[in-house]
């Protein structure tokens, strides 16, 4: 063994600039790999974060048919008592508030606007003071201030402001129909915008307070769902069967919803990326494969003789093998540690300066919860699993030329010019 | 035809009615046809003969690095050629050496490491395969070159390293296929001592092919081949 390591290493420095060549496709490839790996797994921290915090929350609390017909924001299948719920939540020591979510035309007058008009848009009644125990919206204020309870004041988001050139100060009305099905028009002030680092938020969001809207829709206290906020590290399907019992005891057909299920949309999109992200990475074995398996084939062509003379003097199939793999994982090894260092670079760069596609997420929507900068994390998993796979790669790609080697009778070989 | 039959000495190498068959596309080219031999141990033998006369071949036979299509050959009571390839591995390893025209000597190892890797694949201890590399490097006049490459010796120099390699695992028999067809005359001369001086002080079986006269004249028994059949065995 000593002496096959001893060969191996001498091989590899005698044809030193094949093996650095191959080393650093090798290498390429994983730092390639590595900024793709980083930056998807970084999008999907961070929207993952933006979506808790803006969107989703953690957990929901909402009337058992109420998720079915989510399209339509029903408000007759809603919360019963819902701060009675909330105050059990906050003794059993969660963060929840009340929120009421229905479906209005906005109203856009010359006056403010430049032009009348109106557009579809969903609106979120909110606790101002409760809502911002769970969610981050307050402090992302741009301009203006969060409404007061009790007031026609409301909140708009950034991207739909500068969409139809709204301001703070400026009046709307927002035409709806109430519990019940009658029609309400309520005149609402914009008191306050909100640039959040969720684009969907910036892109759609009306906050009103509830109690306003619960006077204005006949809502009788009623709210459609609990938002409720956990820490990062809570295991969520266990806080859900536990939230899921002490809302069971009251008696009240209600169900607990988890983040991940109300954004099926992102998890759907995750996957299909997770699933793109395995095809660059089988590309990326597939250059380096191919790298190896050629230096590995031209490393064999030129050694033919020297490995009939190794046979004839007793070396068996099994030794050259392993010989031609220490070589393979000696260059595996070096463009592992070439492409690790490089990506770890470029991934320093990501993570702390990232790639910024603002330009592209105002004006797509491209399912992540970003607005603007795109950055990576040091995602020691994927590190490590590119590392090994080069190594890894080089060996299983060496050992089909190898096998070749051996398969030629020893005089051939020896008879090789 | 004729066969010098053994005395006294201890039959090493029997071959019997050994055939060896060539394809080449869909003609077939006979390469030994039928060849018989003993020999002793110990014995210093040239097989000699005209290119194509299958003394290669031969040798390659005995050598346990090729495959026949009839005959028998057997080596110290062992029937090599029933052998599967693994148990000829194992055979060779233990107790044949070979010398080739073109040295093939490793170019990334030294003189030294040249020599101790077949002890390595015997896995000896360390110190053993030291002792033994450093006494036959001494033996074969290379003392002091041990640590340089074979592109920094000459070809003589290249040729004295194969010998130490063929015979430092003290092997029963070394072949040697033209192993002075490389080199000049007076280093081909020197390279030919030396081999019977090692096959003189280790009773090793030395078995060269040649189709040099001055070659020839050094063996105590000449074998000739030709067109793959045995045309005469001499002793001297």
């Amino acid at each position: 063994m000593k002496f096959l390591m001893l060969l191996a290493v001498k091989n590899l420095s005698r044809y030193r600039r094949r093996t650095l060549i191959t080393a650093t496709v090798i290498g390429v490839g994983l730092m390639l790999f590595l900024m793709i790996d980083s930056l998807l797994v970084g999008i999907d921290r961070e929207s993952v974060r933006n979506l808790k915090q803006y969107e989703t929350a953690s957990l929901k609390v909402m009337h058992t048919e109420y998720w079915e017909d989510r399209i339509l924001m029903p408000l007759d299948v809603s919360v019963p008592q819902p701060y009675d719920r909330v105050t059990e939540l906050h003794d059993a020591g969660y963060r929840a508030t009340p929120r009421t979510r229905f479906s209005a035309d906005l109203i856009l007058y010359s006056e403010d606007f430049g032009e009348d008009g109106n557009i579809p848009v969903q609106v979120t009644a909110i606790d101002t003071a409760l809502d911002s125990t769970v969610f981050d919206l307050e402090q992302t204020l741009m301009t203006g201030r969060y409404p007061e309870m009790g007031s026609n004041e409301m909140v708009i988001g950034s991207w739909m402001a500068e969409d139809i050139n709204a301001e703070v100060g400026y009046w709307v009305t927002l035409v709806t129909r109430g519990n019940g099905g009658f029609f309400e028009a309520m005149d609402m002030k914009i008191v306050g915008i909100v640039n959040c680092p969720n684009p969907n938020v910036n892109r759609s969001l009306l906050l009103v307070p509830i109690d306003t809207i619960s006077d204005y829709l006949a809502m009788e206290g009623l709210a459609t769902e609990i938002a409720i906020a956990l820490p990062d590290s809570a295991d969520i399907s266990h806080e859900k069967e536990l939230i899921g019992t002490l809302m069971a005891a009251s008696g009240a057909p209600l169900t607990v919803l988890s983040w991940d299920e109300m954004a099926s949309d992102y998890i759907a999109m995750i996957e299909a990326e997770t699933g793109s992200s395995s095809v660059i990475l089988f590309l990326v074995f597939l250059i380096a494969a191919v790298g190896i398996s050629n230096t590995m084939i031209m490393a064999i062509n030129e050694r033919v003789r020297e490995l009939g003379m190794m046979r004839a003097l007793g070396m068996s199939d099994r030794q050259i093998h392993l010989l031609f793999i220490l070589e393979s994982a000696g260059i595996g090894l070096l463009g592992s540690l070439v492409g690790t260092a490089a990506g770890m670079l470029v991934n320093l760069y990501l993570v702390h300066y990232g790639i910024d596609f603002g330009f592209l997420m105002r004006e797509m929507d491209l399912g992540y919860r970003i607005q603007s900068i795109f950055r990576g994390t040091w995602h020691v998993r994927g590190i490590l699993t590119t590392f090994t796979m080069g190594i890894l790669l080089s060996v299983i790609v060496s050992w089909f030329p190898t096998r070749r080697a051996t398969k030629q009778d020893i005089p051939s070989c020896l008879r090789h010019q | 035809m004729s066969q010098t039959p053994i005395e006294r000495r201890v039959v090493m190498i029997q071959v019997q009615d050994v055939v060896r068959n060539y394809h080449a596309g869909e003609t077939v080219v006979r390469a030994l046809k039928g060849v018989s031999l003993e020999i002793a141990d110990g014995e210093f033998i040239s097989i000699a003969g005209p290119s194509g006369s299958g003394k290669t071949t031969l040798l390659n036979l005995i050598g346990c690095i090729d495959a026949l299509d009839g005959g028998e050959i057997t080596i110290d009571g062992t029937r090599v050629s029933q052998m599967d390839k693994r148990a000829k591995t194992e055979f060779r390893r233990h107790n044949l050496g070979f010398i080739f025209q073109t040295y093939n000597l490793i170019p990334v190892l030294t003189a030294y490491e040249n020599v101790s890797f077949v002890l390595s694949i015997l896995s000896l201890p360390e110190k053993e395969i030291e002792e033994r590399t450093m006494r036959i490097l001494r033996e074969v006049g290379l003392e002091g070159m041990e640590h340089r490459r074979p592109d920094r010796l000459s070809g003589g120099q290249q040729q004295r390293i194969a010998i130490a390699r063929a015979l430092v695992k003290n092997p029963k028999i070394v072949l040697a296929d033209e192993p002075t067809a490389n080199l000049d005359s007076k280093t081909g001369e020197e390279i030919l001592k030396l081999m019977k001086q090692m096959n003189e002080k280790y009773h090793t079986t030395f078995i060269f092919s040649t189709h040099d006269t001055m070659v020839m004249e050094y063996a105590r028994r000449l074998v000739s081949l030709h067109d793959g059949q045995i045309e005469s065995d001499e002793r001297r």
